[in-house]
């Protein structure tokens, strides 16, 4: 079997795995519902076929107005982290990088506690406040990460930009819990939200978010074959043609961007991000082409799973699903590291 | 072919190049020598449009720094000595990845087939293609060096630039990759310039030598006609006598 015909079946696979887990996102949970009634109700709102009779009318509401909305969000904020966190990779040339690993995340997380703890509103902005302070403190956070590492050493390839980044992360976390305890009243809804949920969102919600991270995604697509070349080098990527201040500037505004959006509708998920393209590189190769789609695909797949993990291990209570990336994604973490680690001390 | 003014490149904290002038023919093959520091690679590397500089350096009379980048990379071609791998690419992505001024103009910039061709053709001249499915993560040194050649060949340049391209390289691929430029170079409109630190292949293959200390230029002659001794002043040892001597162990 060639190689195209080998990339070919894995891809099936994971269209596949991605389906069942969609459909194992609307079956499963504290009441569990036949696939068949799955299918009926989707048929039934989708394209107005007849409800047969032993389909109950909640059903119909839970499907439809609680578990759909949530399972689509959570496939897509996995997306777009997933998304970002391969951006990130490619343009830190660093296997390590991530939003979560360099402050983006805790950066727009602190952007969107702000609002929340000092009541900002700003009426012209409406329901995007939040996203727009995320995205705008996540934006600052990298940017101070980079002139950190920077002053380090000159090459943003090794380890220092991921250690500023974690220094930052802790930084701005115990901010963040600052700031909470001071506002006793908004405790409650900071804690909740820095650890990440999908629950009792609605449609439109799902609609803005979905729609936003779309568009930023594909913007991305623009950019594959840049993405490729900046991984060797911004020296060797400039002899090629690519412009690269402008082009790193371009992807790394798209990819924070992304993690705001996600972040400040959602709340604080760890690790998607880091785990999801090095998942895609390992079975399909590093060209950024089949990199950020996949790892789109597969960061949404593996979020609706965390998101069933989540709701269901302590049911009829619920786990904050960024507790379950993270469990998830820490021993992962961990391994990558110590590979790299070990494949140094090799070549020395 | 090239046109070089006065010229004058550094970093930050330091002044590397002070006012070179020199100017090189098409189908040339020039060599820049000289000991470490000196500036050799700020010099590709402006010539290359990689680095700001002051002064002039007009490329078949146009001025490169009017020059789009992609414009200038369809022209100009850059072997850096250093190379950073990070990801696992197999040697055809790697080198396909060359052909990116190429690229068709769409949404996703895909290759055309013509791009196919080229990259085929370049991966058997530096005798790449039973590689061509491999992790560039899993070769060595020599081939690795070899795989960023073809990727700047296949950039279709008029002006090659390589910073020590034999680094790495056995004798047989150093003097393969040195009998193919030669022969490159010899085709309407093109041009090599080259910094190696082997005299040997320096004097073999150079057309022109251009010597370089402390950012100046020490002397700039056709192989043919260069006073060697004046290399005993840029490397500030006894280089002739060096080479003499190992001439006399062959000779035997």
């Amino acid at each position: 079997m060639n190689k195209s015909m080998r990339r070919r079946f894995k891809l099936i696979f994971l269209i596949s795995c991605t389906i069942v887990m969609l459909l194992m996102g609307l079956t499963v949970g504290g009441a569990s519902i036949p696939i068949r009634h799955v299918f009926h109700v989707l048929l039934y709102r989708l394209a107005g076929i007849q409800l047969p009779q032993y389909v109950e009318v909640t059903t119909v509401g839970l499907i439809w107005n609680i578990r759909l909305p949530r399972v689509l969000l959570s496939f897509v904020v996995g997306s777009s982290l997933a998304v970002s966190g391969s951006v990130m990779q490619s343009v830190l040339k660093n296997p390590l990088a991530s939003s979560y690993t360099i402050g983006v995340s805790a950066g727009a997380g602190l952007g969107a506690i702000i609002v929340i703890s000092f009541g900002i509103s700003a009426s012209f902005l409406g329901m995007f406040l939040m996203p727009v302070f995320a995205i705008v403190f996540g934006m600052l956070t990298i940017m101070l990460a980079m002139v950190i590492a920077k002053r380090v050493s000159t090459q943003l390839s090794d380890y220092s930009i991921i250690l500023v980044g974690m220094i930052l992360s802790v930084f701005i976390t115990a901010m963040i819990r600052t700031l909470a305890s001071k506002n006793a009243s908004h405790a409650q809804q900071i804690l909740r939200w820095q650890l990440g949920s999908f629950a009792l969102r609605g449609w439109v919600v799902v609609g803005i978010v979905s729609g936003a991270l779309l568009l930023l995604i594909c913007c991305l697509l623009h950019d594959v074959k840049e993405m490729d070349v900046l991984t060797f080098g911004d020296e060797q990527a400039s002899a090629i043609g690519i412009e690269v201040a402008k082009t790193k500037w371009r992807l790394i505004m798209l990819s924070t961007m992304l993690t705001g959006v996600a972040v400040a509708f959602v709340g604080m998920i760890d690790f998607i991000d880091l785990i999801a393209p090095h998942v895609i590189r390992r079975f399909f190769g590093s060209e950024h082409r089949y990199v950020i789609p996949l790892s789109a695909l597969f960061g949404g797949l593996f979020m609706v799973f965390s998101d069933l993990i989540a709701r269901t291990i302590l049911a009829p209570s619920e786990l904050p699903v960024g507790t379950v990336t993270a469990l998830m994604g820490a021993p992962f973490f961990a391994y990558l590291f110590l590979k790299n680690g070990a494949k140094k001390r090799r070549e020395l | 072919m090239i046109r070089v003014s006065k010229l004058n490149c550094g970093y930050e904290d330091q002044h590397v190049l002070f006012d070179l002038t020199f100017s090189v023919k098409s189908n040339q093959f020039l060599m820049i020598l000289g000991p470490n520091g000196c500036g050799k690679t700020t010099l590709l590397k402006a010539l290359a449009g990689l680095l700001p500089y002051q002064g002039q350096i007009t490329f078949n009379n146009t001025d490169i720094q009017t020059l789009k980048k992609q414009a200038l990379s369809k022209k100009i071609a850059f072997l850096s000595q250093k190379s950073a791998i990070y990801f696992d690419y197999t040697v055809y992505e790697t080198v396909m990845q060359g052909r990116y001024v190429h690229f068709k103009k769409t949404f996703f910039k895909e290759a055309a087939a013509e791009d196919h061709e080229v990259v085929q053709t370049y991966l058997q001249m530096t005798d790449l293609l039973d590689l061509k499915d491999k992790s560039i993560k899993e070769l060595s040194g020599g081939q690795l060096q070899r795989v960023f050649l073809a990727r700047v060949l296949v950039q279709e340049p008029q002006l090659i630039l390589l910073d020590e391209p034999t680094n790495h390289l056995d004798l047989r691929h150093q003097l393969e990759l040195m009998t193919y430029l030669d022969e490159w170079v010899k085709q309407p409109d093109r041009l090599v310039i080259g910094v190696v630190h082997d005299l040997n292949l320096a004097l073999t293959f150079a057309d022109e030598l251009l010597l370089l200390k402390s950012g100046q230029i020490v002397a700039h002659e056709s192989c043919e006609t260069i006073d060697l001794n004046v290399m005993n002043d840029v490397f500030e040892t006894q280089v002739v006598a060096y080479m003499k001597a190992a001439l006399t162990r062959w000779k035997r």
